[in-house]
């Protein structure tokens, strides 16, 4: 995969060097109405997904934590509070519309004592090694050119038994779910994008991206290869989204 | 590898409860002061039937329910729902956790505390009825849902009181409180005077045997 020059941006096969730069004016166009949509599209089910995320990553007082593709900062206002004031959040998006949005919204809430923002690609992390006890990426993966790179690179400034985690749509298991979620995906998203968002183009990119991303176990075996440890995963409603876990030895 | 039940259903069901409890210590002001002074402990409850694991994690912002936890426990608990449910309402709950179906390991003096803690919660209904209601509409409705309550626990308290003069005094069905304490100080002291027996006729099957030798 990352020896090719071209890699996938949904469908449409694209240069490497163009993927971020058009996942990117997809992320600048959506960044105003994110929270709005996502509540919209999963009918709410993102933050259950996302509070099965924050269980899983046993963070706690003092922890440093890294959030990448932090978005709209939804996992990163729940480890301010669990990490404490000693504690250190960092809040990294590639996308500085998507970091505004969250910065913004995060300030309002008065949360900034113990949470960093930092406009940072997966791939090439700016932090020194060893430096988070967990590192998460919450439907933020599927959108990285090289996902072995990125996991490399978080392995890399992940403390020794440190844990990754990685939220991210996957493969439903049963067959009728798959087809009532292709159905949703293909023509619901693209119509709600247009009707809430004025932008089919940007979720129809989304339907796509998420039919293109490695399913469970070749997730799973990829963290293991990028050098995870006790790499496990866990289905969520039905597969549509798993949660996959590695700690680094 | 993946978890045998999907657990957003979990998850939300956590979330639903979470958001309750911490709705009731809203309402009661000194609740979420005594729970900061178990900020650091963590209580997992394992129920077996139905089978579920939750982990309480008390602190300063309320309630925190969690599926899953990694890391040192202050009190593990474990046992079937009804157990459970037991020990939530027990007036004296060191007695329910000596006498009932519960398996405890740990430090059993902070569930004690949690237990205190959420048995007497002591809602103030009146600000978020006020704050909703106005001033004179809040402030009537919270007297009578106080009223109501406190009638409530009145009545359920004589229920019980009378319940209790019948099963002991009317039907004899089990014997008073009082009587079991006597009955278990008598076995008790039966028990020391048999011992304290068995060590003299040891200490004369001796001396007889030294007689003889």
């Amino acid at each position: 995969m990352s020896d090719k020059d071209t890699t996938h941006f949904g469908f449409k096969e694209v240069d490497k060097d163009a993927k971020a730069g058009m996942v990117g004016d997809v992320f600048h166009s959506v960044a105003a109405r994110y929270d709005l949509m996502n509540d919209l599209m999963s009918g709410g089910i993102h933050r259950i997904w996302k509070r099965f995320t924050i269980e899983l990553s046993g963070v706690r007082k003092n922890n440093a934590v890294l959030d990448i593709a932090g978005g709209t900062g939804d996992l990163a206002a729940r480890f301010a509070e669990l990490v404490g004031p000693q504690g250190r959040v960092v809040l990294a998006d590639i996308n500085d519309s998507m970091l505004q949005v969250g910065r913004d919204k995060l300030l309002d809430q008065g949360r900034l004592a113990n949470i960093e923002f930092v406009q940072a690609d997966a791939q090439y992390l700016p932090f020194p090694d060893d430096s988070f006890d967990c590192v998460t990426i919450a439907f933020g993966l599927r959108n990285v050119t090289d996902i072995d790179l990125a996991l490399r690179s978080i392995l890399r400034v992940l403390k020794p038994g440190g844990r990754l985690l990685v939220l991210e749509f996957s493969k439903p298991r049963n067959s009728l779910l798959s087809k009532a979620y292709d159905t949703y995906s293909f023509r619901v998203l693209p119509l709600m994008g247009r009707l809430v968002a004025n932008d089919s183009d940007s979720y129809q990119y989304l339907a796509e991206s998420i039919r293109k991303h490695p399913d469970q176990d070749t997730l799973k075996d990829m963290m293991e290869d990028a050098g995870y440890c006790e790499v496990e995963y866990h289905d969520m409603t039905g597969g549509i989204v798993a949660l996959h876990r590695g700690i680094k030895a | 590898m993946s978890a045998p039940v999907d657990p957003t259903l979990h998850t939300a069901a956590l979330a639903a409860l979470e958001t309750a409890i911490n709705r009731a210590l809203a309402l009661s002001p000194h609740s979420k002061a005594e729970l900061a002074q178990l900020e650091d402990a963590v209580f997992a409850l394992h129920c077996t039937a139905p089978v579920l694991d939750l982990y309480l994690h008390p602190g300063a912002q309320g309630m925190r329910l969690t599926g899953f936890h990694q890391g040192p426990i202050t009190t593990s608990i474990r046992g079937k729902a009804a157990d459970f449910a037991e020990l939530a309402s027990a007036k004296d709950p060191t007695a329910t956790l000596i006498n009932g179906g519960l398996e405890l390991e740990g430090d059993s003096a902070p569930l004690i505390e949690l237990q205190h803690i959420l048995a007497k919660l002591d809602m103030d209904w009146e600000a978020p009825l006020v704050d909703s209601l106005g001033d004179v509409a809040g402030h009537q409705l919270a007297q009578v849902l106080r009223s109501a309550f406190a009638w409530g626990k009145q009545a359920s308290t004589s229920l019980a009181r009378q319940l209790e003069e019948f099963i002991h005094e009317e039907a004899r069905l089990s014997p008073p409180r009082l009587e079991v304490e006597d009955f278990y100080r008598d076995v008790q002291e039966l028990g020391i005077r048999v011992d304290r027996l068995e060590s003299r006729t040891e200490r004369l099957r001796q001396r007889l045997q030294k007689l003889r030798g």
